[in-house]
């Protein structure tokens, strides 16, 4: 199945049939996904595995309801079963609108342009930058007990029609590289991640590339072994930039999904224009920076990706949009609207999420701050977006004393509430950098970049075993 | 499905692969969620697709596809044995053999899908309804689902593996918010079964707003060593993390704290931990595993003690023995590698207000933040968030909230001493547990 040249004339009549008996919107989405993931563990690259996975969705809204059926049968008793199954579940009424023509199809491959396409470099090439890793890792020292090295390509090509007549196609290639090496010193073991991923082909990962990653993974799992039990106490905390975006993307942008908005499960909900962060506070989701890892030219709606500004100057100034929650609220949509799959129905999700960058040097941070946390990378966290509170795991962390980085601190959590934190931001430096994440919601994970440059929180709960 | 596996087989042959399995899946699921008493989402489901695993010479590659037209069946056979010819080989890795009879467990409930739409959106209309009756400090439930999923698996193999299985279930779910001068607290419920008839859509509501409205007033306490509870929710999150390190493969591979400690004490000597894929009203049993093995009954810890560890077939090659029937999948797109079944948490019984009374100072947990970015399986360590209700003098008194509780997995599992009567399942791993009772734990607050 080619999903650019679908039968367009059947993409309308399932539109159609959807719409038989009621709903105000019906949209069908395509997609055909290739995936290859080569994994390296143990210095042995363990059981390759990639395939291809091709269905289609039949979405239909009527009002605030969503009704929703997939198949993988990409063909005419699919759809047809699809678009039925929908029309059968919509309250008999009614006929819904007349499904506007669908004109000719709209791509944008020039957004995120793909220099070396993954499908066309050997396998083999590909498990030599894995070994390259691997033996970079084990090369760090001689306390790496454990590499595991990971590279994946995806190609999804979807194809998006809708009865207000949009047909979009988008072509999108992915590739990540990654690293997790594990040190081990007596009995501590410790482990350091490292990743370099975007919306490209393979001229994104090169020998040099893998080396460098793998190193860096395992020179935080190095680092980690001297360290000593994190302190529990509230203090400074200097969050590093690119890893330390993924503190915002949780503890703030979960919050800006217009979902919980909608819900009244957010702490943002009613306060757009208010302050909610220090006034050197800027922030962005930018699913349009070109070959970011979280970008695509439309979203899975076909709504063009955007650079949409959250935060200008510590007020509220916009939240991520899917079309149902943009219609709802008579906004317009933010190309925001993602799934998973086809088997995921779409929902308002972040792409690249960041704080703009200021002005001081990440030095003049740390030699501002007497006695605090320094967060070189955070392993990951959780929120609820309804009361903002969230928590994070530190991967690297380190004491700062007298304006110095000194001992390295394992163990770590940093405790707050979104709001609360925002507002204690007192410095920002420069030096803006961008990580790449999987990020998951109800069920469902995406790319998703986070970033920042390195920052300063006045003051912030941190839980160790210290 | 079979003549699709045994498509994949024979042009497997016909390129010269001679050791080769083919896992088939499909089902059908349904995803119904209420808002404010409308229907806010209904999803229906088809999934169907198939794997191939080629063993070549030790070196295994693996492919999938969702299109099981010729051509595509064609395809994924290349791709596997090219995958194949990229991955290092391993004289341990080896096409499952048949390892005989799949267990005797019934999976599948009729009544599952002799249900309607109407049905399933009267049970999610339901726990939505309880719980906003259940008290007037509900701000919205923000999630009410139901969740069904009728699926049925194929496996075939060279070697004569040879099996499929129908399996059921279904879950209803909420999550509450309620409030009160001006705070926000969050509590959830699950209910599970294998058809609607034994899920219990008021128990969802009624229990998914105790646990919200409860924490109300919530802040933070002071920082203290002391004993926690931990209720079924919370212990099943951390024996689910847990879990990891109890697999062969973070055995062989230095990622278990565990390793090389069978036959040592590691847990407080009333513990009883087994992985059972056997298991009636488990819902991760099935006959077979995902590469053929039967399923099996596995004690991890007995009497505080290491017993041993979870094997696939790549694992046990490894170390000399039999699989333990714990080689599953993710679908037909996933590769089997080593996951527990169902993990059953047991031991004497206290009931839980003894255990209360009993307590002059700490907390009752009832939830956890960050689990799974806050505990390192690999060290042991964690430090997760948590929130609560205080217990002082042998009673409950104020909730708290925004504190973190911190240590090791190892210190922990042996500061367990008591463990409550209220074991229940929890799902998203299939974990049954009681609360549990830990001494000594590092709680930070102010």
């Amino acid at each position: 199945m080619d999903v650019a040249a679908f039968d367009i004339g059947l993409l309308h009549a399932t539109i159609a049939r959807a719409l038989r008996r009621g709903g105000d919107f019906a949209e069908v989405f395509l997609e055909d996904r290739e995936s290859l993931g080569l994994r390296l563990e143990d210095g042995r690259i363990e059981q390759t595995s990639g395939g291809r996975e091709v269905g289609a969705a039949v979405r239909l809204l009527s009002g605030e309801r969503t009704y929703y059926a997939y198949s993988d049968a990409v063909d005419e008793a699919g759809l047809t079963a699809a678009a039925e199954s929908v029309a059968a579940a919509v309250s008999a009424g009614a006929a819904g609108p007349e499904v506007v023509d669908l004109g000719a199809v709209r791509a944008d491959a020039g957004k995120n342009p793909v220099l070396s396409p993954p499908g066309d470099v050997a396998i083999a090439r590909k498990a030599e930058l894995v070994r390259a890793g691997d033996e970079a890792a084990r090369a760090a020292s001689s306390e790496i007990v454990q590499a595991t090295i990971g590279y994946g390509d995806t190609r999804q090509r979807v194809l998006i029609a809708n009865s207000l007549g949009d047909l979009v196609f988008d072509d999108r290639t992915r590739t990540r590289f990654i690293a997790q090496v594990v040190a081990r010193r007596g009995e501590v073991i410790q482990t350091g991640h490292e990743t370099v991923g975007g919306s490209a082909g393979f001229e994104l990962v090169d020998e040099e590339i893998a080396r460098r990653v793998a190193r860096t993974a395992a020179e935080k799992a190095t680092i980690m072994l001297g360290s000593k039990p994190a302190p529990v106490g509230a203090m400074p905390v200097v969050l590093a930039n690119g890893f330390g975006g993924t503190l915002f993307h949780e503890a703030c942008g979960h919050g800006l999904e217009a979902d919980a908005i909608a819900k009244g499960a957010s702490i943002y909900d009613g306060k757009m224009g208010e302050v909610v962060a220090a006034s050197i506070v800027s922030a962005y989701d930018d699913g349009a920076i070109p070959n970011g890892w979280g970008s695509q030219a439309f979203d899975d709606e076909g709504v063009p990706t955007q650079k949409t500004m959250v935060i200008e100057d510590g007020r509220l100034t916009g939240y991520l949009y899917d079309r149902l929650r943009a219609r709802e609220a008579g906004a317009p949509p933010t190309g925001n609207g993602r799934r998973q799959s086809f088997r995921h129905v779409p929902i308002p999700r972040m792409t690249t999420t960041y704080i703009a960058p200021g002005d001081v040097t990440a030095e003049d941070i740390i030699a501002a701050t007497p006695r605090g946390f320094y967060a070189k990378s955070l392993a990951g966290g959780q929120v609820e977006p309804a009361s903002g509170n969230f928590v994070f795991g530190v991967a690297e962390g380190y004491l700062i004393e007298e304006g110095r980085i000194t001992t390295p601190l394992r163990g770590a959590t940093l405790v707050g509430n979104g709001i609360d934190i925002l507002m204690k931001i007192d410095m920002i430096a420069g030096d803006f950098d961008v990580k790449t994440g999987i990020c998951g919601k109800d069920g469902q994970g995406v790319p998703v970049g986070t970033g920042q440059a390195t920052l300063r929180i006045a003051e912030m709960t941190v839980g160790g075993t210290g | 499905m079979f003549d699709v596996i045994d498509a994949v087989l024979e042009r497997a042959a016909a390129r010269g692969a001679a050791d080769v399995e083919a896992y088939g899946e499909q089902s059908t699921s349904h995803r119904i969620k209420v808002y404010r008493q409308e229907v806010e989402q209904l999803t229906a489901a088809q999934r169907r697709g198939v794997g191939v695993r080629v063993f070549s010479a030790g070196a295994v590659g693996h492919a999938y596809t969702s299109d099981l037209s010729d051509g595509a069946l064609d395809d994924v056979v290349q791709r596997a044995i090219d995958n194949a010819a990229v991955s290092d080989p391993d004289e341990f890795a080896a096409l499952p053999a048949p390892a005989g009879e799949p267990a005797d467990v019934e999976t599948f409930d009729p009544r599952l899908v002799a249900a309607t739409d109407a049905q399933r959106i009267a049970i999610a209309l339901e726990v939505e309804a309880t719980a906003l009756a259940a008290d007037p400090r509900v701000k919205t439930v923000e999630d009410t689902m139901y969740v069904d999923g009728d699926g049925e698996v194929f496996i075939s193999s060279t070697a004569g593996v040879r099996g499929s299985y129908r399996a059921g279930q279904c879950y209803a779910f909420a999550y509450v918010l309620a409030e009160q001068d001006g705070q926000v607290e969050t509590g959830y419920s699950y209910s599970v079964g294998r058809a609607l008839e034994e899920l219990d859509p008021a128990a969802v509501g009624t229990e998914a707003t105790e646990r919200a409205t409860r924490l109300l007033g919530a802040r933070k306490c002071p920082s203290m060593k002391a004993p926690v509870i931990l209720d079924p929710f919370v212990s099943a999150a951390f024996f689910g993390v847990l879990s990891s390190a109890l697999t062969a493969d973070a055995v062989q591979k230095n990622r278990s704290l565990f390793a090389g400690r069978e036959g040592e004490r590691v847990a407080g000597e009333l513990l009883e931990l087994v992985d059972d894929g056997t298991l009636a009203d488990g819902l991760e049993s099935a006959p077979f595993d995902g590469e053929g093995v039967p399923s099996g009954r596995t004690p991890l810890i007995t009497g505080g003690v290491l017993q041993g560890f979870l094997y696939d077939t790549y694992t046990a090659r490894k170390a000399g023995r039999a699989s333990t029937g714990n080689g599953l999948r993710g679908g037909y797109s996933g590769l089997p590698g080593v996951r527990p079944t169902n993990l059953v948490v047991a031991g004497p019984a206290t009931p839980l207000a003894e255990i209360v009374a009993g307590t002059e100072r700490g907390v009752l947990v009832t939830d956890a933040v960050g689990i799974h970015s806050g505990a390192n399986p690999i060290s042991g360590e964690f430090s997760v968030g948590i929130s609560g209700v205080l217990i002082e003098g042998g009673a409950f008194t104020t909730p708290v909230r925004e504190v973190t509780l911190a240590g090791d997995i190892v210190g922990m599992l042996t500061g367990i001493r008591a463990l409550g009567d209220d074991a229940r399942w929890v799902p998203g791993g299939s974990i049954l547990t009681p609360s549990v009772v830990i001494d000594g734990m590092a709680i930070g607050g102010t």
